[in-house]
């Protein structure tokens, strides 16, 4: 973080947007970096000026600064002298008072007489006496693993950190939502999950973050706060900060996600831990299948009651919005069953399937939740989940063949069942079924009864196998066999690998 | 089943679940919090809620209120306009503000409220100088450990000490442990982050404390709502002749050297040329800040202001006025002298030539503790300090005050003077010094003063 001095964000088009930095600026890092290393031993003034030095060359004195600020925090800087400075002071004020200093004669007299009090020469006195002030220690280590590359990435970090000052209020998408909603408490911050209706996929889930005091007033006093998060949030792998600013009044949107600011010395975590070894086992197993739906990790907040539970895992449809959470309630303490139920009991309406581990005997009390239950010991069996989803399956496969007209008529001449049923989003067995007043259906293909009288005209009775098979590919259809068959020609086989073609 | 009521980070939370109990709505400040599927409204209500539902015969479950007596007694004896003042804060249900001039003896009517009251009290205040001598008499008074709250410190105890800064950033952590909160230098409230020390805090008793009340920017009117109406006024002149001593101002132009008059010349012409050629014409505070922010992304700009900054420096540091300063304290020899500047390097500069204690925001708080102590017991006779010192600060028995260079404001001029206004031993009349360099925009604002 810096200090809101330093901050530098465009405003243009209406933006709030920190003005992040590239590597065009590795030279002026590489320079300000070695500026500290150059100066240590010195005075702390003295690094100032060589820093006030570059910052009047430099077209952007705040960048300058913002990274001085940062290598600051790198330094040590220390109090170098021949005498305690805060003693020798009192002294120095002791024998100024007994003299009564007004003229540069008595101040030296005064001075003296510190001096041969303190048993010291005079000088020693006058070096010692504010060796203490911040401008007049010493720069006495500098010991920064720093390159420029890192600098400027803290530098990205601190920058956004310190545009977040102003924020009122923060929404947040994690690929890690329990580590963000424990760094939300940790923080003392509250939360509210935000569903937007999203097209193309399943339902844009945000946490809102905002504290206690907002619900009265759009307030800047969680700022350092939000910013404190961000650092959190940075450090998974996907991520998106959407923060309402208040810019002096005016309400503005900010706008990070990972590709503008990372956290030096941190790799982002990609993938969640796994809680149990019955849950990575599954993941595993599950994966193996080749099935239409997608597997994923803690996938989302659902909201129960004022609080959220984070399913182990979700099911997303490949061919329609459709997403089905999964639990594994594992053998636990019994306070753990209660959360657990409780949380069933509450939670958002969604569609929920509980593993439950047989011992717990909790089976019908959680399809009293209105959730399918799956019992399993030992390991949760994926055939049990594949049957469940089967069921969600078939209802989808009605769903969506209620919505798909009876006749097709694709504009191709020649289409394969499989492209045609995921042009229209829905699983082969919905098109099969349908009737095609445009089309022959020939094997698992469609081909329009113009194509299939060229292909006709231009085979002949005798023709080789191969030759024919390259006649019907060169219209699109690779399935030769079936064309021959639609046209009234079959194969006379010539051994093993050859053969030609026949009228019936 | 009961209302509950429970402090939660400055917030006061409301819980009932049963019909008959008095709906919610109806009380000040509440909202409905989605979050937490409760009643909510800033701790600042706590107070009036808690009476309505007192009045009502609710069934309450208050798990806010600090209940804790702490017995505390003072020495003091008041005056009759103390009393008065503090009879009218008890009579307003133990809210308000008071309306004292420097030297009228606030902090003798705060530690009687505190007495009076007898809970943990939090008192904030605007500086560091403040926080020291609030912690000093609170010791000396009440012969408990008093907590502090800033100035490198954070400890809280029944009695505590807090600045403003501290005191906002930990409002709504710390809202539900006091009972009654003094606001020293009240008007400091009205500031929109400092207003949430206030609203974070579930205190029902509170007491501003200010020379000036009414304010041209309407925050009196905040205050009003955050701590009470004004409920006692007093004006200088009820004072002047009994327990403030009288003053007179002496000031004295000094000229620039002709070396620094051409350096002086050369940086004022630097910044006056970009202000022509930019077509900027600096008849307000908002053309400054334009040319400020101009800066940001105008290297012309930037070099304006540095050279600006220059000519100030120049100004403020004219040698001349070194030479009269060392005639004021040669004159002043016998008296208990404090010099004031807004410069930091001034002051050090002045302390190194001068050989005099400073104080300014660099100064820790252990030396700056013994300066003023020994100050005040005449170990030494004379110190130099920015204006880390401007509000409100006891410094007992100055009778000498040489100010060098000056923001113009009114506040800060008239409570700079009521710090010497203190009675001489021998009656002798205090004096006001005022270093100004001639024929600069300084001199102006000396002028607007008058």
């Amino acid at each position: 973080m810096l200090t809101k001095d330093l901050l530098r964000v465009s405003r243009r088009g209406g933006r709030y947007r920190p003005e992040f930095i590239g590597r065009e600026v590795r030279p002026l890092a590489a320079r300000l970096i070695g500026t500290y290393r150059d100066h240590v031993d010195q005075p702390r003034r003295a690094v100032d000026e060589a820093v006030g030095a570059i910052e009047r060359e430099e077209t952007d004195f705040k960048l300058v600064r913002g990274f001085a600020a940062l290598l600051d925090r790198e330094a040590t800087f220390e109090t170098v002298a021949a005498l305690p400075p805060e003693r020798t002071r009192r002294r120095v004020f002791e024998a100024a008072e007994a003299v009564g200093v007004a003229t540069n004669e008595e101040r030296e007299q005064a001075l003296i007489n510190a001096a041969d009090e303190l048993a010291v020469e005079t000088a020693a006195v006058e070096d010692s006496f504010y060796a203490d002030r911040d401008c007049n220690q010493r720069l006495t280590a500098f010991e920064s693993r720093w390159d420029p590359d890192d600098l400027i990435e803290q530098y990205n970090l601190s920058l956004a950190q310190t545009a977040l000052f102003d924020a009122t209020e923060v929404a947040v998408t994690s690929g890690d939502p329990r580590g963000l909603v424990s760094a939300i408490k940790r923080l003392g911050l509250m939360y509210e999950i935000d569903r937007e209706e999203e097209t193309g996929g399943p339902d844009e889930r945000m946490v809102v973050v905002t504290g206690p005091d907002r619900l009265f007033r759009r307030t800047r006093r969680y700022g350092t706060a939000f910013a404190r998060l961000l650092r959190s949030v940075a450090t998974s792998g996907e991520w998106e900060l959407r923060a309402t600013v208040d810019d002096r009044g005016t309400e503005r949107e900010l706008l990070l996600t990972e590709t503008d600011v990372t956290v030096p010395g941190v790799d982002p975590v990609a993938e969640p831990s796994y809680d149990s070894g019955v849950e990575r086992d599954f993941a595993a197993r599950f994966s193996s299948l080749d099935l239409d739906w997608a597997l994923r990790r803690e996938p989302d907040l659902l909201e129960t009651g004022t609080s959220v539970m984070i399913p182990d895992f979700a099911f997303d449809y490949r061919y329609a919005d459709f997403r089905v959470y999964f639990e594994v309630m594992g053998f636990w303490t019994p306070e753990y069953v209660d959360k657990k139920l409780g949380q069933l009991e509450a939670v958002e309406d969604v569609d929920l399937v509980v593993a439950v581990d047989d011992s717990l005997g909790v089976g019908e009390e959680i399809e009293a939740t209105d959730h399918r239950a799956i019992p399993y010991s030992g390991s949760v069996r994926v055939k049990d989940v594949v049957d469940v989803l089967r069921e969600y399956e078939t209802g989808l496969v009605e769903a969506a063949a209620a919505e798909l007209p009876d006749d097709l008529r694709p504009e191709a001449d020649v289409i394969e069942l499989d492209a045609l049923a995921s042009e229209y989003g829905v699983s082969t067995d919905v098109v099969e079924n349908r009737a095609f007043p445009d089309h022959r259906r020939v094997g698992q293909w469609l081909v329009r009864p113009g194509v299939l009288s060229t292909i006709a005209e231009e085979l002949s009775e005798g023709m080789s196998f191969a030759d024919a098979e390259a006649v019907i590919e060169q219209h699109g259809v690779t399935d030769a066999s079936a064309v021959l068959a639609a046209v009234d020609y079959r194969v006379e086989w010539e051994g093993l690998t050859g053969g030609v073609v026949k009228k019936r | 089943m009961t209302v509950r009521l429970a402090f939660e980070d400055g917030t006061l939370r409301i819980e009932s679940n049963r019909g008959s109990d008095p709906p919610l709505g109806g009380l000040p400040g509440v909202e409905t919090d989605p979050r937490s599927e409760t009643a909510r409204t800033p701790a600042l209500f706590y107070g009036p809620i808690r009476d309505i539902l007192r009045q009502l015969d609710a069934d309450v479950d208050d798990r806010v209120c600090p209940t804790e007596q702490l017995g505390l007694s003072t020495g003091y004896e008041l005056r009759d306009y103390q009393q008065g003042a503090l009879d009218s804060w008890v009579d307003n249900g133990r809210r308000g503000v008071l309306e004292l001039p420097t030297g009228a003896g606030k902090t003798v009517i705060a530690l009687a409220a505190i007495a009076h009251t007898g809970t943990p009290t939090l008192i904030v205040v605007p500086t560091i100088d403040l926080l020291e001598q609030w912690q000093r008499e609170l010791e000396t008074e009440f012969e408990v450990p008093i907590g502090r709250l800033g100035g490198g410190e954070q400890r809280v105890e029944d009695l505590t000490v807090a600045t403003y800064d501290s005191a906002y950033l930990r409002a709504d952590e710390l809202g539900d442990h006091f009972g009654l909160v003094v606001f020293d230098e009240v008007h400091h409230l009205g500031a929109e982050g400092y207003q949430d020390i206030a609203r974070l805090m579930a205190a029902t008793d509170r007491l501003g404390l200010t020379a000036t009340f009414e304010r041209p920017d309407g925050a009196h009117e905040t205050i009003r709502e955050l701590v009470g109406p004004r409920v006692s006024e007093i004006a200088v002149d009820d004072l002047a002749g009994d327990h403030l001593a009288p003053y007179e101002i002496r000031r004295i132009e000094v000229e620039l050297t002709p070396d620094e008059r051409a350096e002086y010349d050369e940086a004022q012409g630097t910044f006056v040329d970009y202000v022509r050629q930019a077509n900027i014409s600096l008849s307000s505070g908002s053309d400054y800040l334009q040319l400020v922010k101009r800066s940001g992304n105008d290297p012309a700009a930037r070099e304006a202001l540095l050279a600006k900054q220059r000519a100030r420096e120049l100004m403020m540091n004219a040698e001349n006025k070194r030479h009269q300063l060392a005639r004021i304290l040669d004159r002043h020899r016998e008296d208990r002298v404090i010099v004031f500047t807004a410069h930091t390097e001034l002051v050090y500069r002045l302390s190194e030539r001068f050989l005099l204690p400073a104080i300014t925001n660099e100064t820790g708080a252990a030396e700056r503790r013994e300066i003023l102590e020994r100050f005040r017991e005449g170990t030494y006779s004379r110190i130099v300090a920015a204006n880390v010192l401007d509000e409100g600060v006891d410094v007992p028995d100055a009778n000498v005050a040489v100010v060098l260079s000056g923001s113009g404001s009114e506040r800060e001029f008239t409570q700079r003077l009521g710090r010497i206004l203190r009675p001489k031993d021998d009656g002798g009349r205090s004096i006001l010094y005022e270093l100004v360099s001639a024929e600069t925009a300084e001199e102006r604002v000396a002028e607007r003063r008058r």
